[in-house]
């Protein structure tokens, strides 16, 4: 590990950052609560797709699959046959891991190019949803309840809208301080170059089936986690939200907007668009329909011309020069 | 003598013990606001599009007649709010209306995902809602006027292929669930196999509707190859219209079709399907269950049709309007019934809500008027089964007490 890793975990902002956002809870109303809960949500999701997207420029059109494998086999197991959803957890991320992995190798085999992974893992999604709301086992198209959380945390309960609020944000934290370390790892270099050439990577001894695979795996058991804390959050599993592709469209949105293959620019995209896509629908949704759509549409090409590289290496661009003017 | 002092003394503590009074005095008048989570846009946008000006005619009506009087003539204010026919936003919407917007109550069109996002937030939030068209409520503050997936749709049309083999002589032997692959489609054609099987009727195969699909031409080959007598199920608008348009393609006429609603029943179907091709397939071998027609023989309903096309001029006039129409009369109801905007006594008088057959305030079909059962679904879930005429009007055909017309023989 690099000694930058130590030296930003080191740095008080981070730690700050992370209080502040701790005694939110106590702070906001319940809906925008709810609305920091979502972020987080979109926040950890699209740091997690940032390890195989944004580091390792494979465009992953797959992971509605790994947030679906986290919450909907976790709650199956819990409702059909009483499991404890710790446990439903393990064997989801093991599961996702293994779809992972299956697909890297898949990846790997048939030396696909970008366009053909993005296409392939869209249809893995795809057969993912249509699956799922076909099986009984899952709840067919109607999903699933989850029995009321009490705040019985080893039965994965967090108590309602703080609790999950807090869990979410050490789930994105640790998100975060997966892509701080695989940047700062071998590993980020490995998949930073299979990035930029595969061929190049591959000839100067770089692995790309281990690496590519051990990026995909990481990515989908953090994503398949997060899965299973936002299902246990909404108490009712909908199908049709987390295992439907939209939502994967959405997570690289997020990331691309915010800055690929950084550690912040992903969750900083989160921040940026998910409360905002939120709080135009309330403002303008019942009386002005579509208008939310159009605003946010607009908001998004505008952020993306300004910016094409992502909001997060523009600022750092321009902290830079203001740094080079001042010395 | 009264000093001005001691009259100054005496008005503020009479001021001072009246003020409590007058704040409640002026709370019970306040408006009662009533959170309208529509799907204002994405693909659920024509049950609202529709049914919300009906909607909101009535609520107008209402206040302009004096508002709830059991709370003083408290006028109702209507916050809206689009949930882009997403489940997870009608949660969230539901939580901002409660919790910023401080609605009393919930309503809105709300299909059955969206019942089913909402009710946990209900649950937390301990707040009553009526939806318009949820199949079901999973949640102790959720009414809904919509269709038990059982006794509502599947009941429905299981009785009527009963009476077209018994009453009406139609040799229907086999079968086939032909329905949208969707959660209601699933959960009605699981009534619907236990249904039709106790009624002595053969499964021959089933066509289920995948919900994404541009075309439908391989369901109806599948249904052609089976060649069931009849094939029935819950089917939406979008697959309804590919439905018949791979019907028409392949000139299939060998099965009835039956079923509903709206993939059967809309008049938009019409509109979309061109009227040559419309005339071709839904007026042949074709019945279609609907919770409303024009032509039913319900003076209440004729009443409020004349009234909306007259007076309110709206352009829609469908199930959509009256379901939400009758919503807004189920919740003035409620609202009288409570005295209160306290929110348990509000979920508690919806329990209570009675319109019966004859009433003026009835715009739905039902036979036995409007009561909540134990499940907070309508006791009475029956619906109508209609056939479409080549100048785009239908003739009712069932149940025998509002028909005007029998069943078109099968024709090949």
């Amino acid at each position: 590990m690099r000694p930058e890793f130590f030296a930003q975990l080191r740095s008080p902002v981070p730690w700050i950052v992370l209080a502040v956002a701790a005694v939110m809870p106590f702070v906001l109303p319940n809906y925008y609560l709810h609305i920091f809960t979502i972020t987080l949500v979109y926040a950890a999701l699209a740091s997690a797709w940032n390890i195989v997207g944004g580091i390792a420029g494979q465009i992953s059109l797959a992971h509605s699959l790994f947030v679906g494998c986290g919450a909907m086999l976790s709650s199956a197991l819990l409702v059909r046959y009483g499991l404890n959803m710790w446990l439903g957890v393990i064997v989801s991320a093991a599961a996702a891991a293994a779809i992972g992995a299956m697909i890297s190798f898949i990846d790997f085999r048939f030396r696909l190019g970008h366009l053909s992974f993005a296409l392939i893992t869209m249809a893995f999604a795809e057969m993912a949803e249509i699956y799922v709301t076909g099986t009984e086992f899952f709840g067919g198209a109607s999903g699933l309840f989850l029995p009321k959380d009490t705040g019985d945390f080893f039965a994965f309960q967090f108590g309602g809208g703080r609790g999950a609020f807090w869990a979410m944000l050490a789930m994105t934290a640790l998100c975060l301080l997966a892509n701080l370390a695989i940047l700062n790892s071998p590993l980020g270099y490995y998949l930073r170059s299979i990035r930029d050439n595969e061929n190049a990577a591959q000839a100067i001894g770089v692995g790309l089936l281990r690496n590519k695979t051990l990026a995909m795996t990481i990515s989908a058991v953090l994503t398949a986690i997060v899965g299973a804390i936002y299902a246990r959050y909404l108490a009712f599993v909908d199908p049709y939200l987390l295992v439907s592709p939209t939502l994967t469209v959405e997570i690289i949105l997020f990331a691309t907007v915010g800055g690929l293959g950084s550690v912040i620019g992903p969750a900083l995209g989160a921040f940026l668009l998910a409360p905002l896509g939120e709080i135009l629908r309330g403002h303008f949704g019942g009386s002005l329909p579509g208008l939310h759509y159009f605003i946010y549409g607009a908001i998004v090409v505008a952020v993306i011309l300004v910016s094409p590289a992502g909001v997060w290496p523009a600022i750092v661009s321009r902290l830079a020069k203001r740094g080079r003017q001042k010395a | 003598m009264i000093t001005r002092r001691t009259f100054a003394l005496g008005a503020s503590t009479a001021a001072a013990l009246a003020a409590p009074a007058v704040r409640r005095a002026r709370a019970d008048n306040a408006p009662i606001r009533i959170g309208v989570i529509n799907s204002m846009s994405g693909g659920y946008a024509a049950y609202a599009q529709e049914g919300h000006p009906a909607f909101k005619y009535i609520i107008d009506k209402i206040n302009a007649e004096g508002g709830v009087k059991s709370m003083g003539g408290a006028k109702i204010e209507l916050v809206l709010a689009d949930d882009t026919s997403q489940g997870a936003r009608c949660a969230t919407e539901a939580r901002r209306l409660l919790t910023e917007e401080k609605v009393d109550l919930l309503t809105g069109t709300m299909l059955s995902p969206q019942m089913l996002a909402v009710s946990p937030v209900l649950d937390e939030l301990q707040a009553p809602c009526l939806s318009v068209w949820a199949g079901g409520s999973r949640s102790p503050w959720l009414y809904s006027l919509g269709y038990d997936y059982d006794r509502g749709y599947a009941k429905t049309m299981a009785d009527f292929a009963i009476w077209l083999r018994d009453k009406k002589g139609f040799a229907l032997k086999t079968w086939m669930p032909c329905y949208s692959n969707y959660e209601a489609g699933q959960q009605v054609n699981t009534h619907l196999l236990k249904r039709m099987g106790d009624a002595g009727f053969q499964p021959v195969g089933e066509a289920a509707l995948d919900t994404k699909a541009q075309d439908q031409t391989a369901a109806m080959i599948r249904i052609r190859a089976a060649k069931p007598d009849i094939a029935l199920g819950l089917v939406t608008p979008r697959d309804g219209l590919l439905l018949h348009q791979a019907r028409y393609n392949l000139n299939y006429h060998g099965s009835i079709f039956a079923g509903g609603t709206g993939g059967y029943s809309d008049l938009s179907l019409w509109r979309d399907l061109s009227p040559d091709i419309a005339k071709a397939v839904l007026t042949r071998n074709l019945f279609a269950m609907t919770g409303f027609s024009p032509a039913a023989n319900v003076p209440s309903m004729q009443k409020i049709i004349a009234e909306f096309r007259d007076v309110a001029k709206l352009k829609l006039i469908g199930q959509s309007a009256m379901q939400s129409a009758q919503a807004a009369r189920v919740i003035q109801r409620a609202l009288e019934i409570a005295g209160t905007r306290d929110k348990k006594a509000v979920k508690e008088a919806f329990a209570k809500v009675e319109i019966k057959f004859g009433d003026a305030d009835l715009y739905v079909a039902k036979p036995t008027g409007i009561k909540f059962a134990d499940d907070r679904l309508l006791t009475d879930g029956s619906a109508f089964f209609v056939q479409w005429m080549e100048d785009k009007s239908q003739q009712v055909l069932y149940p025998e007490q509002f028909a005007n017309a029998q069943p078109r023989p099968r024709s090949s």
